[in-house]
């Protein structure tokens, strides 16, 4: 990259032919942030301010909408399911497929390929297509309207990029770890959880960050499994809201604010992990 | 001798330990993926009364999808989704290239740039759709923009109008994930070596040609994942359109998709009345599941060959 920027031009042409595409990227980054601006203040105007003034800071910050959002949309009950549906299906899919991925990446079993790409065929297959057997499997199952069957699901879904990802990272561990942890009589079960589990940490943040994205984020099963209000997820509240309260913008700003709130301070928090992710699994949506 | 004997021991441990540990990730994932996978692909090829088979249907599930009035809704949803999946190759995927070029170019900021840019892909489609549909309103900040600056006239109704709504949807689609194709190009140009460059710069290529001619044919491998997974968004787009346009992909179906289509045989909204036609609903799903697997197939195959080895 260096190699480029020291063509020998002069400093202050160089900067001047730089100045197109630093304006380019300045445009983007204003189409990004402006939205996010504005959804951010209009949080704090009434409808006839968000009308009034647009773009300028509102003019008293008030709490009006959040309380209204969470009280009375019951935004908060929503935002709970979804942290409870968000939290069991990291653990879950975390859980299952470090214990999958362990043999098929460690032991010499001859059928560890064949285990392997029956796992990974997951990530190509589109389980949305298959929601009318599912839906019946869920109620045969009395899952229906239930958290932990959208946790059994998601955890399903998210099983063939975590297995991929474990495996990966498994399998470029020294063998002398676990031959070593066995000579001492460590169980195999030890050996996973204590020795080769924290060897893989960033594997670990990868699939808790990505699954945690994914399944705060959907709304497609909820949308299909769930009718009680009882058991809505945050997706799912807002798809309704938008139409409800269609009048009272202020509201729905405010009620995405919340919404987005947790990912918003994963993502300032995590950004670099997140970015570093992608490259190494790019199993995103 | 003692040595063989631990070691073939241990081997069985391992082989009943291996199909210990793999079970509780195969049962699920079986259960709830493969299991209804496999079910809707067989149920495909029978007539249902309700959500119960009643009888061997042979391909008549199949023919129905292209005779009217499903003919109508298929060819319509079918044309949406390629015209989605072009607008994506090149309003998200080609101008993500530019990003990742000038990013590429100037080693300062590129990280505090990706960060802003990916920041919208981490939202969920629902909030993106809905904060969309908000702005580009009648009265919302986009009209008013647009009429501040002498652009526009009046009101804005770009989302009801169906010669500009499915655009405007693979526009909010784009803003949501252009993040991705940065991320992935700038990955790639920089493992292409500086001396390709070097030399390249030294033969007289400006920047365009160095982009074109130098860095595109080794951005291969990057450019075939974003089109096989750009082509596996598309076709399952179903969120931005329920949140913005409704489940009948308003304005009348001009934004209808596959899955929407799709959804609206399986669980009841279509038709005047509507009625489920879950054989219909599961000859269009093992339909799209040909698209999906034999369309990925070939992109990878495809982009398989183009990568060019140094």
């Amino acid at each position: 990259m260096s190699a480029l920027t020291m063509a020998g031009n002069p400093v202050i042409s160089r900067r001047l032919s730089r100045l197109p595409g630093w304006t380019v990227l300045a445009l983007w980054t204003a189409a990004v942030l402006l939205p996010l601006y504005i959804l951010v203040v209009s949080c704090f105007k009434s409808t006839a301010e968000i009308y009034d003034n647009r773009l300028g800071l509102p003019a008293s910050w008030a709490f009006d909408n959040f309380v209204n959002a969470w009280t009375r949309a019951d935004l908060g009950h929503n935002f709970i399911n979804s942290l409870i549906v968000t939290a069991g299906a990291v653990i879950l899919t975390i859980v299952v497929s470090a214990m999958a991925a362990y043999p098929l990446s460690r032991y010499r079993l001859g059928w560890n390929a064949i285990m392997l790409g029956l796992f990974l065929s997951g990530i190509m297959l589109p389980i949305r297509l298959a929601s009318v057997e599912l839906f019946t499997l869920m109620r045969n199952l009395g899952l229906l309207d239930s958290l932990t069957g959208l946790i059994l699901v998601y955890s399903a879904i998210r099983i063939p990029f975590a297995v991929f990802i474990f495996a990966n990272f498994m399998r470029v561990l020294p063998s002398e770890l676990d031959e070593a942890a066995r000579m001492d009589g460590a169980g195999e079960v030890r050996i996973l959880f204590q020795i080769i589990l924290p060897m893989v940490k960033p594997a670990v943040s990868i699939v808790a960050i990505f699954t945690a994205i994914a399944v705060w984020n959907d709304f497609f099963f909820p949308l299909i499994f769930i009718f009680d209000d009882r058991y809505k997820t945050v997706p799912l509240a807002i798809s309704v809201f938008v139409g409800q309260y269609r009048t009272d913008w202020g509201l729905v700003f405010a009620s995405l604010a919340i919404s987005m709130a947790p990912i918003l301070i994963m993502y300032c928090l995590l950004a670099r992990q997140i970015r570093e992710g992608v490259g190494a699994g790019g199993g995103m949506k | 001798m003692i040595d063989r004997r631990r070691k073939s021991s241990l081997k069985r441990t391992q082989q009943r330990m291996a199909v210990l540990f793999i079970l509780p990730a195969l049962a699920v994932y079986a259960l709830f993926v493969l299991y209804p996978l496999a079910m809707s692909l067989w149920g495909s090829f029978f007539i249902w009364k309700g959500l119960r088979i009643t009888e061997f249907a042979g391909l008549s599930n199949f023919s129905r999808l292209f005779v009217f009035p499903s003919s109508a809704r298929l060819y319509g949803a079918l044309w949406h989704n390629t015209a989605w999946f072009f607008g994506i190759m090149v309003f998200q995927n080609g101008i993500g290239l530019l990003f990742a070029w000038l990013l590429f170019l100037r080693d300062r900021g590129a990280a505090f740039f990706q960060s802003v840019f990916f920041f919208p892909a981490v939202l969920s489609p629902v909030i993106v759709g809905a904060l969309w549909r908000l702005l580009l309103a009648p009265g919302g900040v986009v009209e008013w923009a647009l009429n501040g600056l002498g652009l526009h006239q009046g009101s804005l109704t770009v989302l009801g109008n169906s010669h500009t709504a499915l655009a405007m949807l693979v526009a909010v689609d784009a803003w949501n994930w252009m993040g991705l194709p940065v991320l992935i190009y700038t990955a790639g140009l920089r493992q292409i070596s500086g001396q390709i460059f070097e030399a390249a710069k030294l033969d007289g290529a400006g920047n365009a040609r160095m982009l074109f001619s130098v860095a595109l044919p080794l951005l291969m491998p990057a450019l075939g994942t974003l089109t096989t997974l750009s082509f596996i968004n598309t076709f399952n787009q179903f969120d931005i359109v329920y949140v913005m346009q409704g489940v009948q992909g308003n304005p009348s179906y001009s934004t209808d998709t596959l899955v929407t289509y799709f959804y609206r045989l399986a669980f009841g909204a279509e038709g005047a009345v509507g009625i489920t036609d879950i054989g219909l609903a599961l000859a269009l799903g093992t339909m799209l599941f040909l698209i999906l697997s034999v369309g990925t197939l070939l992109m990878l195959r495809f982009f398989d060959r183009r990568t060019v080895q140094l």
